[in-house]
């Protein structure tokens, strides 16, 4: 299942779709270092997000914390069950706790991110 | 708050912790990221004073009688990695130069209650507490210290208060009990004291130490800082929520 995604570094993944549209989420250990989720703001449907740049914020018992773009591309969909069961995040992260949909401007751009393994070393390196 | 956030990036950018504290001209509470406007705009008690959003989470806080910090670490950094980290490493070194001057201060360990509108009405797993001066046999231990962060790509910005004394500013509904009203009798050290005594703590456990450079941050990041004023200041800022 995770195979085919890719990671950020900030803990965001994103899995391409097969009509050219890609999936937006954050890492089960980004949910995990979070603890306590209370409130999700997603962004607008039809916004231009930039790779690198907030689209959104998550706020857990003590911390408020910025989601960043994996790449740019425009929201074509949120999932906005979310907000109201922010448990669908620890739950199952790479698929019900999906954050939304993009319609990235450049594919390629997927193939600067991190894979499985790649990702894995760097949560494996923040945990020491 | 555009200092806070400027001095997240400088923490990101040097790779070192750097802290902050400031105080007030007038009574402010300043709400939690996204805390709602008309929450607060229907509580008269906190009328009259002056209301600012912070980027951190966490409740409402009634400031100009408290001692406030902001603390920016690199997210590389081993206290970054997590918020409780941070929270409770910040909240033991507090705890300890209380503790020192022989106030029952301890970190709250019991059920979180979350949903009071007043960061200081609010309990979360570290918030430095005082044990056993709450009012009557039953009473929760009063809470001294609190704190909420904003988690940035590259540093954790910790905002926190610790309340010396009630604020007069506010009326009653809105006024929590400080240290000098919680332990009269011990007259607790003078906040430059407080802050010189939690910062030879607070070093060691963030793996350093911390030395005072008196407005130099600010007046050295002048621009950057006025920079990202605007987003502040801007009205929609304050109503986001």
């Amino acid at each position: 299942m995770a195979a085919e995604l890719k990671f950020a570094k900030t803990h965001e993944w994103i899995r391409p779709e097969a009509d050219g549209l890609a999936t937006v989420g954050i890492s089960a250990y980004a949910v995990e270092a979070l603890t306590d989720l209370v409130f999700m703001q997603l962004p607008a449907v039809g916004k231009r997000v930039k790779a690198g740049e907030s689209f959104g914020e998550i706020e857990s018992v003590k911390a408020v914390s910025d989601l960043y773009a994996p790449v740019s591309g425009e929201v074509v969909a949120v999932n906005s069950t979310l907000p109201g069961q922010l448990d669908l995040l620890g739950k199952d992260p790479y698929d019900a706790g999906w954050i939304m949909k993009i319609r990235p401007d450049d594919p390629a751009e997927m193939a600067g991110l991190l894979d499985q393994a790649a990702y894995d070393a760097v949560v494996k390196n923040s945990a020491h | 708050m555009a200092a806070d956030e400027a001095l997240g990036a400088e923490a990101e950018r040097t790779g070192l912790p750097l802290i902050r504290f400031y105080g007030w001209s007038r009574p402010t509470v300043s709400l939690g990221a996204f805390q709602k406007l008309a929450d607060a705009q229907a509580i008269p008690d906190i009328a009259s004073a002056a209301l600012v959003r912070r980027p951190s989470g966490g409740g409402a806080i009634v400031h100009g009688s408290d001692l406030t910090y902001a603390l920016a670490v690199p997210k590389q950094h081993p206290l970054g990695q997590t918020a409780q980290q941070l929270y409770t490493a910040a909240h033991t070194a507090m705890a300890a130069v209380l503790q020192a001057s022989g106030i029952e201060a301890r970190l709250y360990a019991a059920e979180p209650m979350d949903a009071e509108f007043f960061c200081f009405s609010r309990r979360a797993g570290g918030d430095l507490v005082v044990a056993g001066a709450g009012d009557g046999p039953t009473a929760i231990d009063p809470k001294i210290m609190g704190s909420a962060q904003r988690r940035l790509a590259g540093a954790v910005v910790q905002h926190g208060s610790l309340l010396l004394r009630t604020n007069p500013g506010v009326g009653s509904v809105a006024r929590h009990p400080g240290l000098e009203d919680l332990v009269p009798a011990l007259r607790p050290p003078a906040a430059r004291m407080l802050a010189d005594s939690w910062l030879a703590l607070l070093g060691p456990a963030l793996g350093g130490s911390f030395g005072w450079e008196s407005g130099r941050f600010v007046a050295a990041n002048e621009r950057d800082i006025a920079a990202r004023i605007a987003g502040y200041a801007d009205s929609r800022w304050l109503a986001r929520r």
